[in-house]
């Protein structure tokens, strides 16, 4: 079970280190290691040793994680809740990445320029919105989480994230690894790689 | 009429926080003189009450009524191009009843956040007789809503659809909009479609994204939507049809050249949907060349205008231009100051006004580095410039290929779009470049949060995985070609060109001069 939980959350991070893969999954350093080790001698995942590598799933690790996760999901029962939770998601998704854009850029006079920061005013806005997006947002993953336990770490990512931006450290947001954006896209790989749905 | 404007020419346009600002656009096309397809605008007061008592305004029903049997009635009188169908245009397949448009445009542009609607059919018309040569048919003029073109496009962007820029859908379902005109249709109510459509449009503005977007950029809350209703006209008509958008000016060197896109035998919502290739506006002049002589008039004209550089969407059927919309201004950093620059040395505008014109941010903007576009420069493609900034490198097509080349020396990541499973590839690569998937994609986020300049949207290109190769117009570029992308002005260049900055910019420093001189006399 810990194995398809470090395959799978690795599957919907991409390509990314050690540490990432352990504080997505909540476990610590040495037992995610070991796990990818492991995984890595079946042939499920692959090192890539260069300055821009990390851990990352082989196609036979695609193609196990596909399999146990409809698995887990026809086992589960909870297809109509995880689907009607997708629903949801989608409605919320555009807004996400509204934001993430309004965060970037900023229009002047209907043109797109970059947004500098400069402007504190703005940047709460989006802020406010990011907020009220979140709180709309939650709901989503308890559902998910009722449905398969495994989506439970999502939330408390998502608001880590949020509470980090809320502090201060505003390029959590949108500007890291472990910004909100990021968490929200694999909770986004997640639901399609779940329910099968090809990107 | 308390509700409604006929577009018509009306000096003074009505004001538009009444009609709003695409409707305004209008009728200062009408006022010139060009051809718009007929049709009016719902006020934006009428949304307020919508929005208000939460139901239909009783006096709009009627008013809606009539003002759709007004525009059946005038429809006939577009018979002068001879062409045997009704109103300014119909699909080749449907004789019946009149189909129109029906768009949101609020005072302040918030581009794609409510909903447009084509392709509805009028019911006014069923209480008319069918044109002689269409075969009566209760099952035509029945409401519903067409679906040509089928899927989810059909209702597409609010404010135009030249700023269509996500690719995400909008949260009105064509099937739900059919079910409740059915529903209505079944109950004997004439217009229904029109009338749902209309609240559909209404109801828009207080979709979370819309409400989103008004936080953000300070708009009020109150103001509500103006809503379109015109004659559709078929830029997939027949050979001679088409859409597009032209600029009155390079809209990414602000040089004086007509400039835009043009999609042949489609309709507008194709040409920025990146589904479908366009061609260059240029191509126009060869195949069409009323109808590019006529445009190009038509912008020089609204330049005297406006005094500004400017951009009209159009959509020309069956050799017949239609002018859909028109707006001032709309250019980014450099192109902003060589426009203003240029139109004082043309007596356009004082030098005064062209100061004025150019904003502190749009003067930072400037300092962006581009690509020298000149003669020899070889533009492989023209995307959307989602991330500001050039990159010069070699092509690898897929984010394992980036990760490993990167290891010796830049590399441009050409992908259709990106997920996160390309994130090491983003990582790696100098710049972006993706084939579908508008500037809110994940690509265009991912890089803006890098600082990598990033294109997106260049359907001119096609990108070959499997062959490892980029393909585009009949040309095969391997991966390691060196490429470079400009991030603001879209364009994928074949080689290294030169790269400019704003310090180096004539225009700029001409700009710069006439403040100086302004602040000498104390003029500003």
């Amino acid at each position: 079970m810990t194995d398809l939980l470090v395959l799978h959350t690795l599957r919907c991070m991409g390509f990314t280190d050690l540490e990432r893969v352990a504080e997505a999954t909540g476990l610590s350093i040495p037992e995610t290691e070991s796990h990818l080790i492991d995984l890595a001698v079946a042939g499920l995942v692959t090192k890539i040793p260069s300055p821009f590598g990390g851990w990352g799933l082989t196609e036979a690790g695609k193609a196990a994680d596909a399999r146990l996760v409809a698995e887990e999901l026809a086992a589960s029962g909870s297809l109509p809740e995880v689907a009607d939770a997708y629903e949801t998601f989608l409605g919320l998704n555009p807004e996400l990445l509204d934001l993430c854009s309004a965060w970037h850029m900023r229009p002047v006079g209907g043109v797109p320029e970059v947004n500098d920061h400069k402007d504190a005013a703005y940047d709460g806005r989006v802020l406010t919105r990011f907020t009220d997006l979140d709180r709309r947002a939650a709901p989503v993953c308890h559902s998910l989480t009722e449905a398969l336990p495994r989506f439970s770490r999502y939330r408390p990512r998502l608001a880590a994230a949020l509470a980090r931006a809320e502090a201060g450290a505003m390029e959590h947001l949108a500007d890291t690894t472990t910004s909100y954006h990021a968490v929200w896209f694999q909770l986004h790989e997640d639901l399609l790689v779940t329910l099968g749905i090809p990107r | 009429m308390r509700f409604i404007h006929p577009l018509t020419p009306t000096t003074p346009p009505p004001d538009p926080d009444l009609v709003g600002a695409k409707a305004h656009g209008l009728f200062t096309l009408l006022n010139l003189g060009f051809p718009v397809p007929s049709g009016f605008v719902i006020s934006t007061e009428a949304c307020r009450t919508f929005l208000h008592d939460g139901r239909f305004p009783e006096d709009l029903s009627s008013e809606l009524s009539e003002a759709l049997s007004d525009l059946a009635a005038s429809a006939p009188d577009r018979h002068e191009t001879g062409q045997p169908y009704r109103g300014a245009g119909q699909p080749p397949t449907v004789d019946g009843p009149l189909l129109v448009s029906v768009r949101s445009g609020a005072a302040v542009s918030m581009p794609g956040m409510m909903n447009t609607l084509l392709n509805v059919v009028s019911t006014a018309l069923t209480d008319l007789a069918p044109p002689p040569h269409a075969a009566p048919s209760f099952e035509r003029a029945s409401p519903k809503v067409a679906t040509r073109g089928s899927d989810k496009a059909d209702i597409t962007d609010a404010v135009s659809f030249a700023e269509t820029s996500d690719s995400e859908t909008p949260d009105l379902e064509t099937s739900d909009l059919a079910d409740a005109a059915g529903t209505n249709a079944a109950a004997g109510k004439g217009d229904s479609a029109v009338r749902s459509a209309v609240e559909a449009v209404f109801s828009s503005w207080n979709t979370a994204r819309a409400v989103t977007y008004r936080e953000l950029h300070d708009i009020s809350h109150d103001l509500g939507t103006a809503v379109i209703v015109q004659a559709m006209v078929f830029g997939d008509r027949d050979r001679h049809s088409g859409s597009g958008v032209a600029f009155s000016r390079d809209p990414s060197t602000g040089e004086r050249v007509v400039y835009g896109d043009v999609l042949f035998g489609h309709q507008g919502e194709d040409v920025v949907s990146g589904r479908f290739p366009t061609r260059p506006l240029i191509d126009l002049a060869g195949r069409e060349s009323l109808v590019w002589a006529e445009l190009v008039g038509a912008l020089e004209l609204l330049e005297r205008h406006f005094r500004d550089v400017c951009h009209v969407e159009f959509t020309y059927e069956s050799g017949r231009l239609w002018l859909l919309q028109v707006r001032p201004g709309g250019l980014s950093g450099r192109a902003a100051v060589r426009a203003a620059v240029e139109m004082a040395d043309e007596g356009l505008i004082d030098r005064r006004t062209a100061l004025n014109r150019v904003t502190p941010r749009q003067l930072k903007a400037a300092h962006t580095p581009r690509i020298r576009l000149d003669g020899t420069v070889d533009v492989v493609a023209r995307g959307v410039g989602a991330s500001p900034g050039v990159a010069t490198g070699r092509i690898a097509v897929t984010a394992d290929q980036a990760a490993r080349m990167a290891a010796h020396g830049p590399v441009i990541l050409a992908r259709p779009h990106t997920s996160p499973l390309d994130m090491h590839g983003l990582a790696a690569a100098a710049g972006i470049v993706t084939t579908v998937g508008g500037p809110t994609s994940h690509a265009a986020v991912v890089a803006r949060s890098m600082g990598k300049p990033s294109v997106v949207s260049a359907a001119a290109i096609e990108v070959d995985t499997t062959a490892g190769c980029v393909r585009t117009s009949g040309r095969v570029l391997t991966e390691g070609t060196v490429i470079t992308i400009d991030g603001l002005g879209g364009e994928v260049v074949l080689g290294s060109p030169e790269i400019t900055t704003g310090d180096t910019d004539p225009h700029l420093a001409r700009l710069l001069t006439w403040a100086e001189e302004a602040i000498d006399k104390g003029t500003t």
